[in-house]
């Protein structure tokens, strides 16, 4: 998962952006950027257009809305409440729309080609399989992986209950598990 | 107290601690002893431990333009909705000045001198220059030129070449290569930048790719990073990083290959595709078809007779499990849908 420690937004960031600081926003774009972009990404299928059209609509909301905002304790459950939401508009839309796949580097490793090879494969198959989740629980896995945020803080997110949050997570993990078991190791 | 239910809802929560400790004592004492939960617990630490595959992924550095872009037009789209019925003559005549402005400053890229003396218009560029909307690009045998486009990236202009700027606007960025060869380097949404030939359009999808044209108009595309799709009258071929695709005027774009295929297959499918070629070339290239040559069966699939389709289908399943929602029958009927579904789902191995 993705530690938390370099994240953390200060009060003083959140103020700034409520005054109309562009380079408050811009610190604020920066931190969360990466990771709204690769949940909406793998949320996508891979779709890079549908991607960049999530990350942008969440900043605008994020960036016209921030003066509804109060406190900065829950922040995170906020912006991912927005990435949520967008994501399975987007969804949505997507049924009816052209989807391109896009190829997402994976970093080589210090591994034989052959290894290398393996693990690209084994990302590709991961790909897949979280393609394959039902919505609801796409979003959860992805949003779980990426930000590591609490149960807790997931429901207020996702707007469901914390036993809503751990069913989806307990369900999702499981079709992952099944469907990959053939090509990952036990862990 | 002992569970009655088997708790395979919370089996997440319980991996991840977030349950009390009265809960998870009650679990833990639970999956000890029943193989099913157990079984679970595994099968979801496998889903958890899975997710370290899949790296974070950069966001395209045009999302933080287009939202600065969005930021910038909301204060003056509100402003002008308040004064719009009270200003009307007002609006009329800022609208003609702002006419008058926008035509003497239109939009002009930049242009770089790489080597030799390429010329924008009939002027020769010295180091730098600019470059409008209808104005061409020319380079001779020693000459190379980079045009900055927008703000979306860049197009390096290779020898012999001539293109033509057609529309320079920040929702559409569009060039007439006529002849030669442009490299370009765009990173911004997709369908921002298109470059047309006589053999049809390449429309941007997030990418690097070099686009060739020869003295009889025959194209080549090589895409280095992202993707590219090719259009001509409805024919469409999308084309990924590490592959290529040919294109002729009055055929449109070819079949998509890896540019790793065998020479033996990609002769077959220029043959196939603009030389009337028969029975023969479509044998060598389903035989030599790897996993990732599912690309090319894909475009085939739609482009060969209809008594040939089956043999196309049956390699791409025999090569790949045909995924979920996509029946054989449906395939073979081209339907739309059905194919945009197998195409996403074998485009993460391309």
């Amino acid at each position: 998962m993705v530690p938390l420690s370099d994240r953390e937004i200060s009060a003083e960031i959140i103020q700034s952006c409520r005054s109309g600081d562009r380079d408050a926003f811009r610190a604020l774009y920066d931190l969360y950027k990466d990771r709204v972009y690769s949940i909406a990404l793998y949320f996508s299928r891979g779709d890079a257009s549908a991607a960049s059209d999530v990350t942008q609509q969440v900043f605008l909301k994020l960036m016209t809305g921030i003066g509804q905002f109060r406190g900065d304790a829950e922040f995170s459950t906020w912006l991912y409440r927005l990435v949520a939401n967008a994501c399975m508009d987007a969804g949505r839309r997507q049924k009816a729309a052209a989807v391109f796949s896009r190829d997402i580097e994976t970093v080589a490793g210090e591994g034989s080609p052959e290894d290398d090879y393996a693990r690209k494969q084994i990302a590709s198959s991961v790909r897949v399989a979280v393609s394959a989740l039902p919505p609801k629980f796409r979003v959860a896995v992805l949003m779980r992986y990426f930000e590591d945020l609490s149960y807790e803080q997931m429901a207020k997110a996702l707007q469901c209950s914390m036993g809503t949050v751990a069913s989806r997570l307990s369900r999702g993990h499981r079709m992952l598990g099944e469907r990959l078991r053939g090509l990952m190791r036990r862990p | 107290m002992i569970l009655t239910r088997h708790p395979s809802r919370d089996l997440a929560a319980y991996i991840d601690r977030q349950l009390s400790e009265t809960r998870t004592g009650r679990i833990e004492r639970h999956v000890a002893k029943c193989t099913r939960c157990g079984n679970e617990c595994d099968q979801i630490r496998l889903g958890m431990a899975a997710l370290e595959n899949l790296p974070m992924v950069e966001a395209p550095d045009a999302i933080w333009t287009a939202v600065e872009r969005q930021l910038q037009r909301r204060p003056a789209r509100e402003l002008w909705r308040r004064w719009a019925l009270a200003a009307v003559l007002a609006v009329v005549a800022i609208a003609l000045a702002y006419w008058g402005v926008a035509r003497r400053s239109r939009v002009r890229w930049e242009v770089v001198r790489l080597a030799g003396a390429p010329v924008v218009g009939s002027q020769p560029i010295e180091a730098s220059g600019r470059i409008g909307a209808g104005e061409w690009i020319e380079t001779d045998a020693g000459s190379r030129a980079a045009v900055k486009i927008g703000e979306i990236g860049s197009v390096d202009v290779e020898p012999n070449t001539r293109v033509r700027v057609l529309v320079a606007r920040p929702s559409e960025h569009r060039l007439a290569l006529a002849r030669g060869e442009i490299r370009a380097k765009i990173s911004a949404p997709p369908r921002l930048f298109f470059v047309d030939t006589a053999a049809g359009t390449a429309v941007d999808l997030g990418c690097e790719y070099a686009l060739q044209v020869d003295a009889d108009s025959f194209g080549r595309l090589e895409v280095t990073k992202g993707w590219v799709l090719l259009q001509w009258k409805g024919l469409e071929s999308l084309v990924p990083a590490g592959a290529s695709c040919r294109t002729r005027p009055q055929a449109g774009p070819g079949i998509p290959y890896f540019d790793d295929a065998p020479e033996s297959v990609k002769q077959a499918l220029e043959r196939y595709a603009f030389e009337e070629g028969g029975i023969d070339d479509l044998n060598v290239i389903l035989v030599s078809a790897r996993v990732r040559d599912t690309l090319t069966l894909w475009h085939l699939l739609s482009r060969v007779p209809v008594d040939e389709r089956e043999r196309v289908y049956d390699r791409m399943a025999a090569l790949t499990p045909v995924p979920e929602g996509v029946s054989r029958e449906q395939a073979l009927k081209l339907d739309a849908e059905t194919l945009r579904r197998w195409r996403d789902e074998l485009a993460w191995t391309w």
